[in-house]
């Protein structure tokens, strides 16, 4: 092999070379670095190299502690439901604010304003809302004859008032998402369904969401991935309580931490979480090659079937 | 001729040298050197800051205060101590801070610079500093280990403690003939009485919030009431009777309180109070500076001190802050002339009459104070009965505090059986224990 035709072939990892680089520092030693403590016994007063190396034991540790579990029972709910009722009115709205309505774009900008919120604002805003006695909620149900609602102490309504407030703020990151998916749908098949006579809702089952899979796939997965690792909106509102009612794993790590000072088990507890999602996201994008595939397939078809 | 003029002159110089340095204030080596302290945003160091610069004026030791949210301060500490050199010459740490600091080795042992007759000084009066902040704050290596004793050392000077106190409002009282509480039973009594004489009005304004809020509150009751969280032997006792009735009496005190009570953080109580929504209030002594000022309170005026009521014992809450030298400060020497003058008698008045939390039964009795704050001197007798002992201070507490404090949210907040839930804060606080070896010797 020639010396050009070596560089010739080199020339590629050359170029990704920066990219690597980067990766390697920013991102895999952090993790590699959370990996190795989780092993450890380490306390914020001691430096890495004299905390004691203790194997699986902060895994073992998680599996037998019940205010974990308990902690990563509420995340699933919560993730669960903030993402689904998101999914639902996000991709609900996108479809009826598509169309020309004069002052179209001063709504979306409106729509979007709760997502451009700092959390730790939003938590606060939401936390004099929910108040029992000058909360705007508490007062209107009182002005209407209805009694009062314990909002953040009673465990239940602890949690329909964090995903409310989760809802508020992240349904427009569905919304923006889908709005922008739904313009780009080729126009072509929606006016060949036209002349079909399809009707509007046809339109919506048959060719924009199924169009517009893909695109809510890798929505759906951001917002699932955020859902699990939200932490502020919470901190502020609830801070886990009452009880544990509302203590998600991300919160149980930061008060691990924080407050317990067992960094290595607060490492354990964000690599078990860091699985989760893994595993997660692989699964979802697995789902949508396949899907890809199947349509890969039937595109092959029906060219076959024409030709 | 020269000679004699150059002996001449070197002989006065020399002996007005020797003169100046029998002289020499003890500050004279220090002067012109700058000390870097880490405070925390706390309203007896905002006071703190406004007498500072009479240290200077009168050492010539310069002082940069790097001021920060105490829990801030707390995650900025750790990473400092650690260092093999530090920036900080002097911290203000948080007393459940002192098992973790003392334990990896970090602050300097006291004995040293108080034993060194260059730095000492004579007229510092130790015997007048508040005996039980002193024993929770700054005392290490005696009785169960965190506690004063025959092998205890000081590692810190209180800085910014606290006690807890009873505030009510004396137009309430007045109005409905009501007694001030000086017992438990009398207190609940009270308590749940006011809602019926004044609607709208809570009894008590308590901490109740999941976390740490609920289990201070608790614990603020264990103590008089009896209980313990650990008997000589590192037994969990938090669930014996003492510590059930601990736990219905915060439960009360809940229920008989504003609405939304269940979950108020420390902020939230002392708003209630502030805000006339609750006609008593049961914790830290810092709040006292903010009931007579017009901008945060509605109850200017109106508002009455008295010390905490007595059930088993009497025993008042003991907290804040101390101050203490990194083991890796660069100017401990003249850290600790700074840390002796701030604790003096002469700057804890200064420091009281800018609003700070003194730290010496002279200034809680001192006239111009009590002329300032006339509430001063009923702190003073509270503090007679500070219990250094009313929360453990060991590095595992963390996470016993939180385990405490979400079961006793669950207990007011859902009901949850308080025998029960307390069983099970033992049985947990047992596996942490072992865990921590605090049963090798058993």
């Amino acid at each position: 092999m020639s010396i050009a035709n070596k560089a010739n072939r080199l020339t590629p990892y050359v170029f990704m070379a920066p990219a690597a680089i980067i990766l390697a520092v920013a991102l895999l030693y952090p993790i590699g670095y959370m990996i190795y403590a989780s092993f450890l016994d380490w306390s914020p007063s001691q430096r890495i190299g004299e905390a004691d190396f203790v194997g699986l034991r902060n895994y073992i540790n998680l599996m037998h502690d019940a205010a974990f579990r308990e902690s990563f029972w509420v995340t699933v709910k919560f993730a669960a439901v903030v993402v689904t009722l998101e999914m639902f009115i996000g991709v609900g709205l996108a479809l009826l604010l598509d169309r020309n309505i004069k002052g179209m774009s001063f709504l979306r900008t409106i729509f979007i304003l709760p997502m451009m919120i700092a959390p730790i604002v939003v938590g606060l805003m939401w936390r004099y809302m929910y108040h029992p006695t000058v909360g705007i909620f508490n007062r209107t149900l009182k002005d209407w004859g209805f009694e009062g609602i314990p909002w953040l102490s009673d465990s239940t309504w602890a949690f329909v008032a964090v995903v409310m407030a989760d809802v508020w703020q992240w349904t427009p990151f569905i919304f923006i998402l889908s709005l922008a998916a739904m313009q780009s749908l080729p126009r072509s098949a929606l006016e060949a369904a036209e002349i079909d006579g399809a009707s509007e809702m046809q339109k919506v089952i048959h060719i924009k969401l199924p169009l517009m899979l893909p695109v809510l796939i890798v929505t759906l997965m951001l917002r699932l991935i955020d859902a699990f690792k939200v932490l502020e909106v919470i901190m502020v509102l609830t801070n886990g309580g009452p009880g544990l009612s509302t203590e998600i794993v991300a919160m149980r790590i930061f008060r691990t931490a924080q407050e317990f000072q067992e960094l290595g088990e607060a490492a354990a507890m964000s690599n078990t979480l860091l699985m989760v999602l893994m595993a997660l996201t692989i699964g979802m994008f697995a789902y949508n090659k396949m899907q890809e595939g199947r349509a890969a397939k039937m595109q092959a078809m029906a060219a076959k079937g024409t030709a | 001729m020269l000679n004699i003029k150059t002996t001449v002159v070197g002989a006065v110089s020399a002996l007005m040298m020797t003169t100046a340095a029998a002289v020499a204030g003890p500050y004279d080596d220090y002067a012109g050197t700058t000390l870097v302290v880490n405070f925390p945003a706390h309203p007896h160091y905002d006071a703190v800051m406004k007498v500072l610069p009479e240290f200077t004026k009168e050492t010539g030791i310069k002082v940069e205060v790097d001021q920060l949210q105490y829990l801030k301060m707390r995650e900025k500490q750790t990473l400092e101590l650690t260092k093999n050199k530090g920036d900080y010459d002097l911290i203000a740490y948080v007393v459940f801070s002192k098992a973790d600091y003392v334990y990896a080795d970090q602050l300097e042992n006291l004995a040293r610079y108080f034993m060194n007759p260059k730095l000492s000084d004579p007229a510092y009066d130790a015997a007048d500093l508040v005996e039980g902040y002193v024993g929770n704050i700054g005392v290490s290596g005696g009785e169960k280990g965190y506690l004063p004793g025959p092998t205890g050392s000081l590692f810190g000077l209180p800085f910014g403690s606290e006690t807890s106190i009873l505030g009510y409002r004396q137009d309430i009282f007045d109005k409905h003939g009501l007694k001030v509480p000086t017992t438990y039973e009398e207190l609940l009594d009270v308590a749940c009485q006011i809602p019926q004489l004044e609607p709208g009005m809570g009894g008590l304004a308590s901490r109740a919030a999941s976390g740490h809020d609920a289990s201070h509150a608790f614990l603020l009751h264990l103590a008089p009431l009896g209980g313990r969280i650990f008997d000589d032997n590192w037994n969990p006792i938090m669930n014996n009777a003492e510590g059930v009735a601990a736990a219905e009496t915060l439960k009360t005190i809940v229920d008989c309180g504003t609405e939304g009570a269940a979950t108020f953080g420390f902020a939230e109580a002392a708003a209630s109070f502030l805000q006339g929504t609750s006609a008593m209030y049961l914790d830290s002594t810092v709040f006292a500076g903010q009931v007579n000022d017009p901008a945060k309170s509605k109850v200017v005026g109106k508002v009455a001190w008295a010390p905490h009521p007595v059930g088993m014992r009497a025993g008042s809450q003991t907290g804040g802050f101390g101050i203490g030298i990194p083991r890796n400060a660069q100017n401990k020497d003249a850290a600790f002339l700074l840390m002796q003058w701030l604790t003096s008698k002469k700057a804890d008045k200064m420091i009281a009459l800018a609003g700070g939390n003194p730290s010496r039964y002279s200034t809680h009795a001192d006239e111009d104070v009590n002329a300032k704050f006339p509430y001063m001197a009923t702190f003073g007798e509270a503090l007679k009965n500070a219990d250094p002992d009313w929360r453990p201070i060991i590095p595992v507490w963390g996470k016993i505090n939180a385990d405490l404090g979400t079961t006793m949210s669950q207990v007011i907040t859902e009901g949850a059986d308080i025998q029960t839930a307390l069983d099970g804060v033992a049985e947990r606080t047992k596996a942490i224990m072992q865990d921590a070896g605090y049963y090798t010797w058993q």
